[in-house]
């Protein structure tokens, strides 16, 4: 059961939305409702996020996504379709219900904060447990561990006004982690920083979700924010759901023209990782192979070197044509003794700007390692270009490529190491 | 018809505004005249406790006062539950005596030394149920003072009060100054409390000029007009403030009937007001009221129509109910604009004294009034005066308000 779904969601502001709503399900653009008199914010999107995921709603001004985040708790009604949290159709709920709903399963961080002027900072931090009547004592000292989780320890007693905009997100964060819901929106959270601080709070995000383990919807208009902070990215365009998938999948297969424009500028080493830039092994042999058929393989791949695995896919290690060429003076018949165990090898999830760096220092393409010490990939210095340079060419390389690895990096997404995350920086 | 041209003038029928007017309020009369005489009751008995207080105070509603001084200080260090126990018991008692008289009978039955000379510091020729119980109140309000709280304020505010308390009996009972010296001073170390030194000065030398003018009794009746008038207006207006903040369609509804209410020449409302009450000082009440209250009700709306509404959303994301997100977020917040519009009805209220002294509403309006309709120059300034005196006092004391508002405090605290 998916922690949020939304099904053919509608939303149109104006008297004659339903109207409305006829027209666009049959596919007319939405600036082609002049004559109903409305404005249509959100047309048919569908979407579910699993417990645990970071699911980012990415669009312009615009483009609808602050309607779409509102109405998934219900602050606003949709006009058409359903909203359910953790299988509960939010949409037929009677509105306490819908607010004891949202006192318990879902909390919010707004763009500009919304804290409360009048309250210190810990009662702020407190206010979702005090809403739903948490005894005084107890919502304070979760509101305090709250606000040592996101680094604000000794503000307690300070008011918002006296803080900058990066601690006054985190007051946000601190209220929303203190209610102590399993789902947590975000509406542009961190819009209003400057760069370096927003830059902070991402990483500080990736943190504590490793830790907590929160269901994240989050809404950006952000494309890196988006890539750098979503297992999955949901993109709108007017509207509309122009596509979603992970990070990687949009980059690689931009879904429409709109899509592929927009990702122009991405900085795609940053984003695109091993997995999806690695092309299937050539030249790969057992450890019991002749050392003169393993050079007549390294002539017919034109390559200097083999990847060496074991009898069930284990990487053993990389086997250069010089050290064959010594063993044949030597007479040794497999390649055992020769291969080279302590070679480079990079892990499926590692960003591509940091495979340029590994990559440098290795003669040969770099083999992609998983968690379970299997060969599932090799990178070449240029599969690595091709990667950098449009979505197309890398695109088709990869989905001939590797699917299986694809998969498992994507199932193994939600624990992503924020190491990893940090290192690219 | 027209005394120009060839008589072409077109018809237009006389509709009977003012008669229809006058039916309505007629119906109403008749019909609803018990109703009436219960508003009328309330109010006249409202400003007769008031002003009777303000010129002349019983023993026991002093003590009342410094029971209600030391429990604010109880209550805002916690301890809400025991004085509502506290006082919760003493009305209990009081409404008994009431009733059956028990506690008369308690006292009878006790030996009266115990009593008797603390009813003569209160220059009490006998033992009075409702001061000794009063007496009680604060006795228990002292000794919760003492053992429940800490806080080295509270103490000396109790000391403070009390000290105050046997002072003031001493001297009205015992040495016999005027309690018109002592009320200046009350009312002085409220302004100094509230806003500040400069206001305690001026209301010092106002306040005595006042006194030397003889028109003391007038100007407190006037100030308990003013107060009950005030009281009723805000009692109205900021709910329907409130509700049209909410609704819209209510808002645009409730504009024209402000502007007639404010624009409509005050005097108008005298009329019918009579008609309900006769002369006196309810049509005087009920006059200013409906003059006075529509800029409580517009910044009420304003106040919290200016909310950000960025925080009332955080407050429904986070699940509160409507009323808690009123009373927790929108009214705090619009509470200096609501203080502006309290404001505005109290000025109001006293630019209204001079017309409902016309009805016999008396206080300074009357003493105004005679001096118009004597062509007395001297009765009509120094009355005139009085009614500025007043004015400023009230003015700068409710504009200083909002200082004590969480905003505000909180914003002090970001600038401290």
């Amino acid at each position: 059961m998916p922690a949020v779904r939304a099904d053919k969601l509608y939303k149109v502001f104006g008297k004659r939305a339903d109207q409305a709503v006829e027209l666009l399900s049959d596919g007319r653009p939405r600036d082609q409702l002049r004559e109903l008199n409305v404005t249509a914010a959100v047309i048919d999107v569908s979407f579910e996020v699993d417990a645990g995921e970071i699911f980012v709603v990415m669009g312009l001004s615009g483009s609808g996504k602050s309607t779409l985040i509102r109405m998934l708790n219900g602050l606003l009604e949709p006009t058409a379709g359903t909203v359910e949290i953790n299988g509960t159709d939010i949409t037929t709920l009677p509105s306490n219900e819908l607010r004891r709903l949202r006192s318990r399963h879902i909390s919010m961080v707004f763009q500009h904060f919304a804290l409360f002027p009048h309250r210190t900072v810990l009662d702020n931090a407190a206010y979702g447990l005090e809403v739903r009547g948490v005894p005084r004592a107890e919502r304070r000292e979760k509101a305090r561990y709250a606000l040592d989780l996101v680094g604000l320890e000794g503000w307690e007693d300070h008011v918002p006004e006296q803080l900058s905009g990066g601690m006054k997100q985190r007051v946000g964060l601190a209220r929303a982690l203190t209610a102590d819901t399993e789902i947590i929106l975000m509406d542009e959270a961190f819009s209003a920083l400057d760069p370096l601080i927003r830059r902070d709070m991402q990483s500080q995000l990736l943190q504590l979700q490793a830790r907590l383990g929160k269901t994240i919807v989050f809404i950006t208009h952000d494309l890196n924010e988006a890539m750098r902070l979503g297992d999955r990215i949901c993109m709108l365009r007017d509207g509309r759901v122009a596509q979603i998938g992970t990070a990687e999948e949009i980059l690689n297969a931009p879904a429409n023209e709109y899509v592929a424009q927009f990702i122009e500028d991405v900085d795609r080493s940053r984003v695109l990782r091993a997995s999806s830039v690695m092309e299937p092994p050539t030249a790969v042999l057992g450890p019991a192979h002749d050392p003169r058929a393993a050079l007549r393989t390294m002539r017919d791949n034109q390559t200097s070197s083999a990847f060496v695995v074991g009898s069930d896919q284990t990487f053993v290690g990389v086997v250069r044509d010089g050290a064959i060429g010594e063993a044949g003076r030597t007479g040794a018949t497999d390649l055992t003794g020769l291969v080279d165990p302590g070679v480079e090898r990079v892990h499926p999830d590692t960003t591509v700007a940091e495979l340029f760096h590994r990559s440098a220092v290795t003669p040969h393409p770099l083999p992609v390692v998983d968690d379970a010490g299997h060969l599932v990939g090799v990178i070449p210095w240029t599969a690595l270009l091709a990667a950098l340079a449009s979505g197309d060419g890398a695109g088709s390389g990869i989905s001939a490529g590797s699917p299986p690895a694809r998969a498992e990096a994507g199932a193994g997404a939600t624990q992503r190491p924020v190491e990893s995350e940090e290192g690219a920086r | 018809m027209s005394a120009y041209g060839s008589g072409y003038a077109i018809d237009i029928p006389r509709l009977p505004v003012g008669a229809m007017f006058e039916s309505v309020i007629n119906w109403l009369r008749n019909n609803l005249a018990a109703l009436f005489d219960i508003i009328g009751d309330v109010i006249d008995s409202s400003v007769a406790a008031l002003s009777g207080f303000l010129t002349d105070p019983s023993a026991a509603q002093l003590t009342l006062i410094a029971c209600l001084v030391i429990a604010i200080g109880l209550i805002r260090r916690g301890q809400l539950r025991l004085v509502g126990v506290l006082v919760a018991a003493y009305l209990a008692l009081v409404l008994l005596e009431a009733l059956t008289g028990a506690v008369t009978v308690v006292i009878s039955s006790l030996p009266g030394a115990l009593f008797i000379w603390a009813m003569n510091l209160f220059g009490a020729a006998y033992v009075y149920p409702p001061l000794v119980l009063v007496l009680l109140l604060l006795a228990a309000l002292l000794v919760t003072s003492a053992v429940r709280t800490a806080s080295r304020h509270q103490w000396i505010l109790a000391a403070g009060v009390t000290g105050a308390w046997l002072l003031l009996l001493i001297g009205v009972y015992i040495v016999g100054v005027q309690f018109e010296l002592f009320a200046v001073l009350i009312f002085a170390s409220l302004a100094w409390f509230i806003a500040g030194w400069r206001l305690a000065v001026f209301t010092v030398l106002g306040f005595l000029l006042v006194i030397s003018m003889e028109r003391w009794a007038e100007a407190m009746s006037t100030l308990a007009l003013v107060l009950v008038a005030t009281g009723v207006a805000v009692v109205f207006a900021i709910p329907i403030g409130v509700i049209a903040a909410y609704s819209d369609r209510v808002s645009m509804l409730l504009k024209p009937v402000l502007d007639f209410m404010q624009t409509m020449p005050a005097f108008v409302y005298l009329i019918p007001a009579i008609a309900f009450f006769g002369v006196g000082q309810v049509p005087g009440v009920i006059a200013t009221v409906v003059f006075a209250m529509p800029p409580g009700v517009r910044l009420t709306e304003l106040g919290i129509r200016q909310v950000d509404k960025e925080l009332v959303e955080a407050g429904e994301a986070f699940g509160a109910p409507d009323i808690q997100v009123l009373r927790g977020i929108q009214l705090p917040l619009a509470l200096a604009t609501i203080m502006a519009g309290i404001n505005q009805v109290i000025m109001l209220s006293l630019s209204m004294v001079v017309i409902a002294g016309m009805v016999g509403a008396g206080g300074l309006g009357n003493v105004v009034y005679s001096g118009i309709a004597r062509a007395d120059i001297v009765l009509g300034f120094e009355g005139g005066i009085a009614v500025v005196i007043v004015a400023i006092f009230l003015d700068r004391l409710t504009a200083a308000v909002p200082r004590f508002s969480p905003a505000a405090r909180a914003k002090r605290m970001a600038l401290g």
